[in-house]
């Protein structure tokens, strides 16, 4: 009997084409969007993690009550040790030492003058041991505008903007001017090695990178840094194993009477974090919802007038003694066949844009000029298994819903009616 | 002979507003095995009525409805379908074929519904379009029939599973005289050769010339019931 109806499916395409159309065109919809926001939001969460917060961050618990002020002297000042500790106990991350810092840097003329000044977001990463990947976790090499990466103690990174501002370029010199970890006055010198540009408003006009070390001596922060983040080797952020970590962590090396014992903080208690992954993690299911609603609507006035067109159809079918269940029964079937064919379509199609928008991406920069998000300047959607199959929930549902109400009709039909209404 | 049919006191009442109207009242017929009869009267006899109660598809407001051993007022939705789907069939004014499958398929579809398997499907609706003279159309598509061959096919559906009664209603309304007669051969050959019972309901003076039975209904009773030769099967 399948294969019977399946053959009246593809033979009468105001039966089969219409609804595959729009079942492949809302199933499409559904999969590419899905896939676009999971890039969007993995994106906006990597690129936090990266510049940030990592997938975890362990600070002191002092540091952490005031994190948004970046008490350098509340860092962490035993690092060696803790960070032993996090690659013996979690070798499943990786850890990082950074300080971020504030400071003014000032721009001296030939005879030592001050010829401009400005406040700069400091940041101090590992750019000496390839190994830790710091460079390539702030894409440095790509958001290279002019000159190279800092290759030896007392080079500095500049963002682009700024570096115009103050009207620099490399070779150039600078101080950096601000306070040490103990509150003295701290002058440094850097030499400029590069400008950098990362589409981000707050990181183009305003950040310097320098290397953990000479960040350090300039801090007067010897085996001391103020935040230690945790990277998945997986590459992906996993909230239930980091807050799992975290309170592992937590429980063990952070004493509660401690206000300097290190604390591990994952990525979604960081930053307000937590309300857009929960968003970013139910999106797809309002997509879902709503998708699912709206064709259903959709498919009930297919339904209906399909219904309406198979009228005699269906009457025949009631006097050869197909009752109605069976034929409402058999109604569901093809909706449901209709339904997984325009969903297959629809996911292919969905995925194979993802897949594209995955490995070339969109280029917003222009957009980001003003942003002070941490957004990767090119959007990329990110294919993941869950779109495999996400349209299918739509796609079969919608259609077969849609079926189900149209097709009560069935039930109201009166076969004592038969022989007048087969007569015209 | 067996009877097939019986109606005891058969009555059937249907709400015209704010009255009723009584479509049958009081009849009284039985039906053998075999029989090639005809129900005949004007528009709005009864005749239709007659034929759906018959046919299972509707039931008396009063009296006893016995088909095939089955009294039509206690079945339910389902065992009323599965009357018609093994033991009853069913001839339309138009032939209403499915339009999107072949002539093959439409007469396959009634056994689809016994769930016979495919050789044995296979061979009865060869069979079947033997019957009729359409096998070398199995594969042609119903809007490439004339009107005769589109009935001839609804013939053969409505044959190709063996019933034990065959109801047509008005079958050659829509047919010129060759193709009506043509049609009214073929259905008496199947009546004499599978013995099945059929029943025609119509007005149309080339059916009747074949009737070996006539019932005449007029304002929902018997007037008359004229067997062929005074000889009842």
């Amino acid at each position: 009997m399948i294969k019977f109806l399946i053959k009246g499916i593809l033979r009468d395409r105001s039966r089969s084409l219409l609804p595959i159309i729009i079942i492949s065109l809302g199933v499409f919809l559904t999969v590419f969007l899905t896939g676009y926001l999971n890039g969007i939001m993995n994106d906006l969460k990597e690129q936090t993690a990266k510049f940030d917060t990592g997938h975890v961050k362990v600070v002191t618990k002092a540091y952490l009550k005031e994190i948004n002020q970046i008490p350098i002297d509340l860092s962490i000042i035993d690092a060696e040790s803790i960070g032993n500790t996090l690659n013996q106990k979690y070798p499943d991350y990786q850890w990082v030492n950074r300080i971020k810092f504030g400071g003014i840097v000032d721009v001296p003329d030939a005879v030592g003058n001050s010829k401009g000044q400005g406040p700069a977001a400091g940041f101090a990463i590992d750019m000496f041991d390839k190994n830790q990947g710091e460079i390539e976790r702030f894409n440095l090499q790509n958001a290279l505008i002019s000159g190279k990466i800092p290759e030896k103690s007392g080079q500095v990174l500049i963002g682009n903007d700024f570096a115009e501002k103050l009207k620099l370029k490399p070779g150039d010199e600078i101080t950096i001017m601000g306070s040490t970890m103990y509150g003295s006055l701290m002058l440094y010198p850097f030499k400029i090695s590069g400008t950098v540009k990362f589409g981000m408003k707050q990181l183009d006009q305003g950040a310097i990178i320098i290397d953990l070390s000479d960040a350090q001596k300039m801090l007067d922060m010897e085996n001391t840094v103020s935040e230690i983040l945790g990277f998945s080797k997986s590459g992906k952020y996993d909230n239930e194993d980091a807050e799992m970590m975290s309170d592992n962590f937590n429980r063990n090396y952070s004493p509660k009477n401690d206000e300097f014992a290190p604390a591990m903080v994952p990525l979604k208690q960081q930053n307000n974090m937590s309300e857009m992954i929960d968003y970013s993690e139910n999106i797809a299911a309002v997509f879902i919802f709503i998708f699912v609603m709206a064709m259903s609507v959709v498919l009930w006035n297919t339904g209906l007038l399909g219904g309406i067109r198979r009228y005699k159809e269906i009457g025949i079918r009631l006097s050869l003694g197909e009752s109605k269940p069976v034929i409402y029964k058999n109604m569901i079937l093809e909706a449901a066949i209709i339904g997984v064919i325009g969903s297959v379509i629809g996911s292919i199609l969905g995925i194979s844009l993802a897949y594209y928008l995955q490995t070339v991406g969109i280029d917003i920069s222009g957009m980001m000029k003003n942003s002070s998000l941490f957004f990767s300047p090119r959007v990329r959607a990110e294919v993941s298994p869950p779109l495999f199959y996400i349209g299918f929930i739509p796609g079969v549902v919608a259609m077969v819903t849609g079926t189900m109400l149209s097709g009560i009709g069935i039930f109201k039909r009166q076969t004592s009616q038969l022989f007048k209404e087969l007569e015209v | 002979m067996e009877n097939i049919v019986t109606l005891k006191n058969v009555s059937k009442k249907f709400k015209v507003g704010d009255g009723d109207f009584w479509a049958l009242k009081n009849i009284n017929l039985e039906l053998s095995k075999g029989e090639f009869a005809g129900l005949v009267g004007p528009s709005g006899s009864g005749k239709t009525t007659l034929l759906n109660i018959i046919g299972s598809l509707d039931v008396p407001t009063d009296g006893e409805a016995i088909v095939l051993g089955k009294n039509i007022s206690g079945l339910s939705h389902k065992e009323s379908a599965d009357l018609r789907n093994h033991y009853l069939g069913f001839i339309f004014q138009v032939y209403n074929l499915l339009p999107v499958y072949t002539v093959f398929e439409n007469v396959e579809f009634a056994l689809l519904l016994q769930k016979i398997p495919e050789t044995e499907r296979k061979t009865r609706v060869m069979e079947a379009l033997e019957w009729v003279g359409l096998a070398h159309l199995a594969h042609t598509k119903p809007s490439k029939l004339s009107g005769g061959e589109g009935q001839r096919v609804a013939i053969a559906r409505a044959m190709v599973k063996r019933p034990e009664i065959l109801l047509a209603d008005e079958p050659t309304a829509n047919l010129d005289a060759e193709n009506a007669h043509h049609i009214l051969k073929i259905m008496e050959k199947l009546n004499q050769e599978l013995k099945t019972t059929f029943l025609f309901s119509t007005h149309d003076e080339k059916v009747m010339q074949y009737l070996k039975r006539t019932v005449r209904l007029r304002d929902g009773k018997i007037e008359s019931d004229h067997f062929e030769n005074n000889q009842k099967l």
